[in-house]
């Protein structure tokens, strides 16, 4: 489309009008249009994706926030942490002879007659929150954003300021002309009316009521965001999904008198709707008109993924694998382990087992040589996997932690828990600090839920009066001094260091090199051919009747290792030498246990 | 939108169903409610849409209406109820309401001055009852996420778990006002949460004379309706993967209220409307509506077989299901279809899902109809994945531990409430199962505590309570499916289960069937478990089974349909049992295994078991084939226990001599053994056993050969094992025995880090 009649940039909610009313033209009622898209969607889809608009739309965050106008395009990239439900909305009325849509907006555009036809339309909500541990070398650079702001800090504003708190009805008509209107004069008009000074603005940060900051070791200044989805299946949008969400922001950060008086009518009854406890003046709205899921690898780069070229993975693997044997002291097995576990993944679900998952328990740490590896292991992990987090587990802790999410039904939102993960997650469990003592309800409860993590990669939330599985995809590694048991790893290797090698300086390129190997290497597809198959098979046969102990666990481990073993040489069929490789593997991990 | 609807005709219709509809006996129900209300018997009024829909000269436009304009229509068929209703047949007290209306219609006619609609008086206030129009309870309810944005208006039916319930409040129906200068009676009917009282005197006198009457508000005549808001949040079982539940707001009125609490897991029907704003909010929110439901009626969910209600095509799925000749193979390969194999423990499960029914004595003595089952087994086997299936199926199951996870354990205790520091009683795992089947997973680590009572539990399904003051019996009808594992890691099949579980006989005989599952060292069994790994790394999804499974639903339904018999056995089986009662006797007698227990447990047993076989043919009668197959079952448990005779019999000598050895010299009080006294010794004990005296050479010979008497090779045999084991070092060259004592094996033990099956033989030998 070429010359459009507005800027879909600074008047999304133009070009929305505008299609719906081509819609209604072309003789589509307000009843088939509810409910999906009538080109609006496909619009802006085209004007970011195809003609490469993405990367002009500021991102939101807790520093750009003030600075955006509201009724602009918007992105935010967040965890979905909460779902609201559902909102029922008046989506097109008739005024006058015109119907007109309320879609993608909070609040009306025209007077609403009271007696003219309405349709109720109905939209998600879903309180995201950014992806919690998410290491800030993920985030990308946002001059874009910086340039845009620039240009629109306007010296009226706080003149305008003032004269916003005359009455509300009489600033949505006034807001909905202007933007009827469309002319760059209004707009700057009415941006200076709803944007807040910044002054104000600081006031309102820092008395952040603590319901908006549910993600416990959350920095303060992180925005969470209620977004609005409209006309989607509830089969993509999952809990814990990594999303970009693109479209209208709106945000008012005023506390007006009316919210106060409302709360006071309806103080003891708990008929209000849960985004009451969110206040849009502390946690911004974005109507979505466009969302896509991210992947790990999408979070790593922002450049376009490479197919990974076999002697270039090679040669990126052996790097890695040097990088791994310095933090680990020169140990080569514990490194070889190491890597296999940073590669893994749950690949599916079968009954209750977690094909792919491979949890690590490097044991034989103490507290003089855990000062030295364990930082050492914690800063290569860090530095190499997107989200990451680490908990040094004490008995203290187990008691006094939620690690599980939790109903709160006072507010009726979600509270999470430490356990509350995306999907691709690291986590490192140092048990190093462990002393004896007694764990109460909640430690018990706690160890409980670290176990099922382990085990069978799922958290149970807890609703109070059920509890609910939520499957979860973590990549968990355990330090302690012996055999961890009550985190009973898939790998127990006893960490044997060798030297203790001085903290190498990684250059930023290679660290780029192997970021990008880790996330796009784990989601190569994998098979086994037949005659593998069968090797595989008469292999487990004869171990086992060397050996009882062995269940179909270790035999499940080993084909997870034998398929990450290919990965992490980017091959996508198991071969003879990498079962072989991961057998012996197996023969000096279990030669270390001796 | 609204299209000319008449609605003083869907009045006459509303009045013509009332008044005509005939139930299922041909009585006028409705009519009859009418006159239980007119006798101020009951306040509630519930109109079926069932019945509705069942009457004679349905109208379906009306029917569509009903249902998609509920709220409407509540008030229409109130309107005809006026008119119907009759006169009160019998005396009852006026009440303050009553004498209120009787004033009222007194000074009705002089009161009428005008057409002014705030004068009349609205029927609302009039009425001493409520409608409700109930929802049909045919096909499935709602989930929470499934009313849409076009169901608002419409009558729905839902299920949910209750999470929050507020006090119980008066809601202003009809505002009454009295005026200060005309001393007339004023009606404000109140539709909303929130209303904008009058302050001025509307009636045409004040008007004409411009008085401003000053109004005030009478609480005693206004008319009240007791109200409560609660929510309710969507079943774990009806949220997809990777949601949240979602909750919906619930207005109870009348006599709706005190009917839920936080916990319940309800149906309702209601009304799914919006809250209109007011004020300023309605300003602010602009164009954003809540919603809530305004229930009509509330049913608690059922979740005992006896109450299930089948659902929809289930009648005729089972119907179809019964004619098949195989579903007694079906339906228990239907239960854990993931666990391979197993197939006689699953059927075994099965029957303990169906169970027999009750039998209750003339002298009053019960005689339980729950099958209790008890598997044993190495660790890996599956045991908590079957017992965890089994729960899922089951529709009142509670899985626990024998440890628990709570200080009440598994039977019940009386508690000190923290708050009120009352003593409580609090029913555990056993108690809550009441009328269902209980999972007692670890049974052999139950607390002592437990251990005690259990024994009531399982027979008179019963626990008694008497402690602190609070002395009371608590019903425990419940099937018990426990999971052991062997006092030393692995089973050991030299001893007897008694031994292995660490549990009395008097405990195990209580169990109908004792099940043991063994880890077998054969390849093919390997080969199946290699298989079954690679292939679900593979292809993602496990291995199909060669049957469709029936859905965990299907089996639920076929078991409360088949619990539902209680079959009796013929005069012509009892002595067919009776005989297979005491050949069973008999063997054991001849046999020389010392530990099986056959009582008239064993005989109830198989009466219990071949009844719930019958009730899954769906016969009222136990057939010859149904105690064919309860004795082949307890047959094959009792294989699962002590086939391994040959295994055995070579084992067993090892250990045999062991006691001999360790006898002997407990009884001498030496720690030194010579080789020569311990050949003496066990070959002595074959003389004994044998009784030489009476026997005549030849004789001794055979029992010798048929593995009575123990060779030289077995005694060495037994001393380099239990050697190994540190209770005793051999000389090197004389073969004499040492046992070593107590502190200096614990030293060794602590060398060794011997396992835990010998840990256990060595415990008998600190006895000495």
């Amino acid at each position: 489309m070429v010359g459009l009649p507005y800027d879909l940039l600074a008047n999304p909610l133009g070009a929305v009008r505008l299609t719906f009313q081509k819609a209604v033209e072309s003789g589509s009622g307000p009843a088939t249009l509810e409910g999906r898209d009538w080109g609006a969607a496909d619009l802006f889809r085209q004007f970011l994706f195809d003609d490469g608009g993405l990367s002009q739309v500021p991102i939101l965050n807790a520093a750009s926030v003030r600075s955006i106008p509201p009724n602009t395009l918007v992105r935010f990239r967040g965890m979905i942490q909460d779902m609201l439900g559902n909102e029922f909305y008046v989506g097109a009325y008739k005024d006058g002879g015109l119907w007109r849509t309320n879609k993608f907006m909070d609040v009306s555009q025209f007077p609403m007659d009271l007696s003219s036809d309405k349709r109720v339309w109905e939209r998600r909500l879903l309180y995201c929150v950014p992806v919690p541990w998410l290491n800030s070398w993920t985030e990308p650079s946002s001059e874009v954003l910086l340039n845009r702001c620039a240009s629109w800090t306007s010296p009226q504003r706080e003149k305008r300021q003032r004269e916003d708190d005359e009455t509300i009805d009489h600033m949505d008509m006034e807001v909905s002309d202007q933007v009827f209107q469309g002319s760059p004069h209004t707009k700057k008009m009415r941006g200076g009316q709803l944007s807040p000074s910044s002054h104000s603005d600081e006031c309102m940060v820092e008395g952040t009521c603590p319901s908006t900051s549910m993600v416990p070791g959350f920095e303060r200044n992180s925005l969470p965001c209620l977004v609005k989805i409209y006309d989607s299946t509830e089969d993509d949008l999952k809990l814990n999904d990594i999303f970009e969400f693109v479209g209208v922001l709106t945000f008012d950060p005023e506390v007006t008198p009316a919210d106060k008086e409302d709360s006071d009518e309806l103080e003891n009854s708990f008929c209000q709707e849960e985004s009451a406890h969110l206040p849009p003046s502390k946690v911004p709205r974005l109507h979505c008109l466009v969302h896509r899921k991210l992947a790990v690898h999408d979070v790593v780069s922002i450049s376009p993924v490479v197919e990974p070229k076999p002697n270039q993975v090679k040669e990126v693997r052996e790097a890695l694998l040097g990088h791994l044997t310095a933090a680990l002291g020169n140990d080569v097995l514990a490194a070889e382990f190491m890597l296999l576990h940073l590669l893994s993944k749950v690949h599916a679900r079968v009954d209750t087992l977690a094909v792919g998952k491979l949890s690590l328990n490097l044991t034989c740490f103490n507290k003089e040589n855990m000062s030295v590896f364990g930082n050492s292991l914690n800063l290569a992990v860090k530095n190499l996997l997107p989200i990451t987090h680490h908990i040094p587990l004490s008995v203290d802790y187990l008691n006094t932690t939620t690690l599980a999410p939790r109903k709160d039904y006072e507010t009726n939102r979600l509270m999470s828990g430490v356990l509350q993960l995306a999907e691709g997650s690291h986590l490192t469990i140092d048990e190093t600090h462990l002393q004896a003592g007694t764990l109460n309800t909640v430690g018990v409860e706690n160890v409980r839920l670290l176990k099922n993590l382990l085990e069978l990669q799922k958290v149970e939330y807890d609703f109070k009066y059920y509890k609910m599985e939520m499957t979860t995809d973590v990549q968990l590694l355990v330090l302690s001094e012996g055999k961890s048991n009550i985190l009973p790893a898939d790998l127990v290797v006893p960490f044997r260091p060798i030297s203790v090698g001085s903290p190498e300086m990684v250059d930023a390129e290679a660290l780029k090199a192997w970021r990008w190997y880790l996330a796009s290497v784990r989601s190569l597809p994998h098979s086994i051919e037949p005659e593998m198959q069968k090797v595989v098979e008469d292999d487990m046969v004869a171990a086992r009747q060397a050996d009882r102990t062995l269940g179909s666990q270790d035999f499940s481990r080993w084909l997870t290792m034998s398929r990450l073993m290919s990965a992490s040489f980017g091959e996508t069929c198991m071969s003879l030498e990498h079962w072989q490789m991961v057998k012996e593997l197996e023969r000096l991990r279990r030669e270390r246990h001796q | 939108m609204m299209k000319d609807v008449d609605f003083n005709r869907d009045k006459d219709l509303a009045r013509d169903f009332l008044s005509n509809f005939a139930d299922a006996d041909g009585e006028p129900k409705y009519m009859k409610i009418l006159q239980d209300v007119a006798n101020h018997k009951t306040k509630a009024i519930q109109i079926d849409l069932e019945d509705l829909f069942n009457y004679k000269d349905l109208d379906e436009e009306f029917l569509r209406r009903v249902t998609e304009n509920t709220r409407r229509y509540i008030g229409i068929f109130a309107d005809a109820i006026d008119e119907l209703i009759p006169e009160p047949t019998e005396a009852f007290p006026d009440d303050d309401h009553d004498i209120l209306m009787t004033q009222r219609s007194e000074e009705g006619t002089e009161n009428m001055d005008g057409a002014d609609p705030r004068q009349r008086m609205p029927p609302e206030i009039k009425r001493f009852y409520e409608v409700y129009i109930r929802a049909s309870s045919k096909g499935r309810p709602f989930t929470i996420r499934e009313v849409k944005a076009s169901y608002i208006g419409q009558l729905v039916r839902i299920s949910g778990i209750v999470t929050r319930c507020s006090d119980v409040k008066p809601l202003m129906q009809v505002a009454v006002y009295t005026c200060e200068e005309c001393g007339f009676e004023i009606y404000q009917e109140v539709t909303a949460r929130v209303f904008m009282p009058l302050f001025e005197c509307p009636s045409k006198r004040c008007k004409t004379n411009n008085t401003k009457g000053n109004l005030i508000l009478q609480l005693r005549a206004s008319k009240f309706l007791k109200f409560q808001e609660a929510k309710i949040q969507e079943l774990a079982e009806h949220v997809p993967k990777g949601h949240i539940p979602r909750t919906m707001t619930v207005h109870c009125r009348g006599e709706l209220t005190r009917k839920v609490a936080p916990g319940d897991v309800v149906e309702l029907s209601g009304i799914f409307l919006p809250i209109p704003y007011t004020g300023f909010r309605a300003m602010r929110a602009g164009l954003v509506a809540d919603t809530y439901l305004e229930a009509m009626s509330v049913s608690h969910f059922k979740k005992k077989y006896e109450e299930y209600e089948l659902k929809g095509d289930e009648e005729e799925q089972i119907a179809r299901l019964a004619e098949d000749g195989d579903i007694y193979n079906k339906l228990a390969q239907s239960l854990a279809p993931e666990i391979f194999g197993h197939e006689d423990i699953k059927k075994a499960l099965l029957l303990l899902l169906v169970g027999a029914p009750h039998r209750k004595l003339k002298d009053g003595m019960k005689i339980r109809g729950d099958l209790h089952i008890c598997l044993m087994g190495d660790p890996g086997v599956a045991k908590s994945q079957l017992l965890k299936h089994i729960i899922n199926v089951a529709p009142r199951g509670v899985y626990t531990t024998g440890k628990g996870s709570s200080g009440v354990g598994l039977t019940a205790a009386v508690q000190k409430d923290p708050v009120t520091n009352e003593m409580v009683l609090e029913g555990g795992a056993l108690v809550l199962a009441d009328m269902g089947i209980c999972a007692i997973d670890e049974f052999d680590k139950m607390d002592e505590s437990d251990r005690t009572s259990i024994h009531e539990v399982m027979e008179q399904q019963t626990v008694s309570i008497a402690k602190a003051g609070i002395t009371t019996s608590l019903n425990a009808r419940t099937a018990v499916l426990a999971a052991a594992n062997p006092a030393w890691g692995r089973y050991d099949l030299r001893r007897t289960p008694a031994e292995n579980i660490n549990l009395p006989p008097a405990l195990l005989s209580r169990f109908d069937i004792l099940w043991l599952i063994l880890d077998r060292a054969d390849m093919d069994s390997d080969l199946e478990m290699a298989r079954h790994v690679v292939y679900v790394h593979q292809n993602k999804e496990s291995p199909s089974l060669g049957f469709t499974p029936l859905e965990p639903s299907v089996l639920r339904a076929y078991i409360s349909a088949a619990r539902k018999l209680s079959p009796s056995i013929p005069r012509e089986l009892e002595e067919y049992i009776a005989s297979a009662y005491s050949g069973i006797r008999q063997d054991e007698a001849k046999s020389n295994s010392p530990h099986s227990y056959t009582t008239v447990r064993t005989l109830l047993s198989i009466l219990r078991i071949s009844a719930a076989l019958a009730r899954l043919r769906f016969s009222d009668t136990v057939a010859q084939s149904d105690v064919d197959e309860a004795l082949r079952l307890m047959q094959m448990s009792k294989f699962s226990l002590y086939s391994e005779d040959r295994q055995r019999s070579g084992l067993d000598a090892i250990s045999d001599i062991y006691s001999i050895l360790r006898d002997e010299a407990a009884r001498t009080n030496k720690m030194d053994v010579s080789y020569a006294h311990a050949l003496n010794w066990i070959s002595r004990k074959l003389l004994d056993n044998a009784e030489i005296q009476l026997l005549v050479v030849s004789d001794c010979l055979k029992w010798m050969c048929s593995g009575q008497g123990y060779s030289e090779a077995q005694l060495k045999e037994c001393l380099e094992e239990y050697a190994a084991l540190n209770v005793w070092q051999i000389h090197p060259n004389t073969f004499d025995i040492r046992f070593i004592d107590a502190s200096t094996r614990r030293r060794l033990i602590e060398e060794d880090n011997i396992s835990s099956i010998h840990s256990h033989d060595l415990s008998e030998f600190e006895d000495i």
